[in-house]
């Protein structure tokens, strides 16, 4: 009989996670009642796999705020945020298992602007990016859009909303840090993503 | 007319063989004329890349898995296309469990012709040994229950290992002799490498030759190539799947003279239009798409490719080349699935102009 499981779709993948002995994590979503629902997973069978994929789990927990059900996640709006997900995945997995996870706060230090940016929650999902620079406030907004799939507030270029209607403070300081560089962080999951495709010969160096 | 007898039920190794031979199967099998494995795979059977290209327990435990959790019809357990070159002596950049271990061609240790030296005990070399003991692990675990298919690269490949893709390609316009040279010296490679794996107990070998539509000319396929893959088939003794890249439906008149048993064809190529061209002279493997469709979309849009191939009457059914590492479970797992539900929903498919009688779970004839 075998060992693969029926654990939904699977919508993000660490092929390496090093720091969990270089097993493979992958994020599975799973929807019940109608509700989506996350699950971490490992087809590892090493002994410390159980505890790694717990970890990774709680983490997202604590920086995406969300309900842990016994091995299932999710955002207590009930929406998916599959990209925002996805993220809160990627971020927690580059955690060491000893590391104890800690809430983003809504402020951040960006080093284009030599100044410190901060995220304000508006209510109903709805957050305002300030700092010092327009144009990279503007930027930084447009990133967190990017990243999460917030929706654009028709006139307002520094803010974002989530489709949900709902505040997710944690996820948005999770979110913050990477906005500051949204093309880095895009080019590092194509990077990761274009691993392991074999080239065609002319392709090939 | 006189419907055509019930096809009782036959195991993995006995469809894939009859699919081979055009002859009668009770569905069509799902094959694999290439790699299969994933990093999730890996995990499962603890037989990450690169070890498991490179120790036959593992490279056997991990081809294994196409069977045992996947549903497919056959296990491949040569991941790469390394093998020979490493025993030629090309360096080998041998990667990490997410990544190909790829020869450096930008490193040819052939120049001339006359610089091909094959070294005489090359088939103990580790990494070609490694092979032929994962066969036969593999025959002794699964015995003749599933078909085993080993591989064994083609000269064209090879000679793009050794001397590099642009010095041969550049070879193979200035000097047509030389060029035939350099395969004639590379060609027994080929041969005895197939050989050695049907005796270790491979059922047939899929044999790669990258003379790909966007590097040579169907001409080019004519005029170096198919003389050369007649005699493999004439001297191989198992069915050989010849795999290329690519768009190669202007080469597959070619190709369906050389005699061997199937063509493992791209997602580049229409499945209609290649079974109309190659005309029942040679099976087609294929062709779900790889970099779009298995490894980004969803199991509905895997279900859709090979419900298009079975239409269209394709012989075996599998991924078009060797699939991304990262490809998910349930885009394979799919691909057995949406065979059998085919089958199930076309119980008297017609076949070469004839009607099949159905049984549970669809009986064909030859497809």
């Amino acid at each position: 009989m075998g060992l693969t499981q029926d654990l939904g779709r699977r919508v993000e993948l660490v092929p390496i996670d090093s720091q969990g002995g270089d097993i493979t994590l992958a994020l599975y979503r799973q929807d019940r009642d109608g509700m989506p629902h996350y699950r971490v997973h490992t087809y590892s069978r090493r002994e410390a796999a159980p505890v790694r994929v717990a970890f990774v789990a709680g983490a997202m927990g604590v920086l995406g705020d969300c309900e842990i059900a016994g091995p299932l996640l999710r955002f207590p709006c009930g929406a998916a945020h599959l990209l925002a997900a996805r993220r809160l995945f990627l971020e927690s997995s580059k955690l060491a298992s000893s590391a104890a996870p800690v809430r983003q706060p809504l402020e951040i230090f960006d080093k284009k602007s030599a100044g410190t940016v901060v995220v304000t929650a508006l209510g109903a999902g709805l957050y305002q990016v300030t700092g010092a620079d327009p144009a990279r406030v503007e930027s930084i907004a447009l990133g967190l859009r990017k990243l999460a799939e917030l929706d654009a507030v028709r006139g307002r270029s520094d803010q974002a909303a989530f489709p949900c209607r709902t505040a997710h403070d944690a996820l948005m300081g999770l979110l913050l840090g990477r906005a500051l560089n949204v093309r880095s962080a895009l080019r590092e999951e194509e990077m990761t993503a274009s691993r392991g495709v074999l080239a065609a010969p002319s392709a090939q160096k | 007319m006189t419907p055509a007898p019930p096809i009782p039920s036959m195991t993995p190794r006995q469809r894939v063989l009859a699919a081979l031979g055009r002859r009668p199967v009770d569905r069509t099998p799902v094959a694999n004329p290439t790699s299969i494995a994933t990093v999730e795979l890996m995990d499962l059977a603890d037989a990450p890349f690169p070890d498991a290209n490179r120790k036959p327990e593992l490279m056997a435990r991990l081809a294994a898995t196409g069977y045992t959790e996947l549903g497919f019809d056959s296990i491949m357990p040569v991941f790469t296309i390394i093998q020979e070159s490493s025993a030629l002596g090309c360096k080998i950049q041998w990667e990490q469990k997410d990544n190909w271990p790829t020869v450096r061609m930008h490193e040819p240790i052939f120049r001339e012709p006359e610089d091909i030296r094959v070294p005489e005990n090359w088939m103990e070399h580790p990494d070609t040994e490694c092979v032929l003991e994962a066969i036969r692990i593999l025959r002794r675990e699964f015995g003749g229950e599933v078909a085993i298919i080993g591989k064994t690269m083609g000269p064209w490949s090879l000679c793009y290992h050794c001397f590099g893709v642009e010095p041969f390609l550049l070879m193979s316009l200035d000097d047509p002799e030389k060029t035939r040279q350099c395969l004639e010296n590379l060609k027994e490679m080929t041969v005895a490498f197939g050989i050695a794996q049907a005796e270790a107990g491979a059922d047939a070998v899929t044999l790669p030759d990258h003379a790909t539509g966007d590097l040579v000319s169907a001409e080019y396929y004519g005029r170096y190539l198919k003389d050369l893959h007649k005699e493999f088939a004439e001297r191989i003794p198992i069915p050989i799947i010849l795999h290329i890249c690519g768009r190669t439906v202007d080469r597959m008149p070619y190709i369906a003279e050389t005699g061997m048993a199937a063509f493992h064809y791209d997602s580049k190529n229409d499945p209609a239009e290649s079974m109309a061209v190659v005309n029942g002279r040679i099976g087609l493997v294929g062709n779900i798409n790889n970099p779009e469709t298995l490894f980004a979309r969803t199991p509905e849009d895997v279900r859709r490719e090979v419900y298009k191939n079975l239409d269209a009457g394709v012989n075996l059914i599998a991924p078009e080349c060797a699939i991304p590492l990262q490809t998910s479970i349930e885009n394979l797992k799919e691909i057995p699935l949406a065979v059998q539900d085919w089958h199930r929903e076309h119980p008297r498919a017609p076949v070469d102009g004839e009607t099949a009688t159905g049984q549970e779970g669809g009986n064909v004839r030859a497809r």
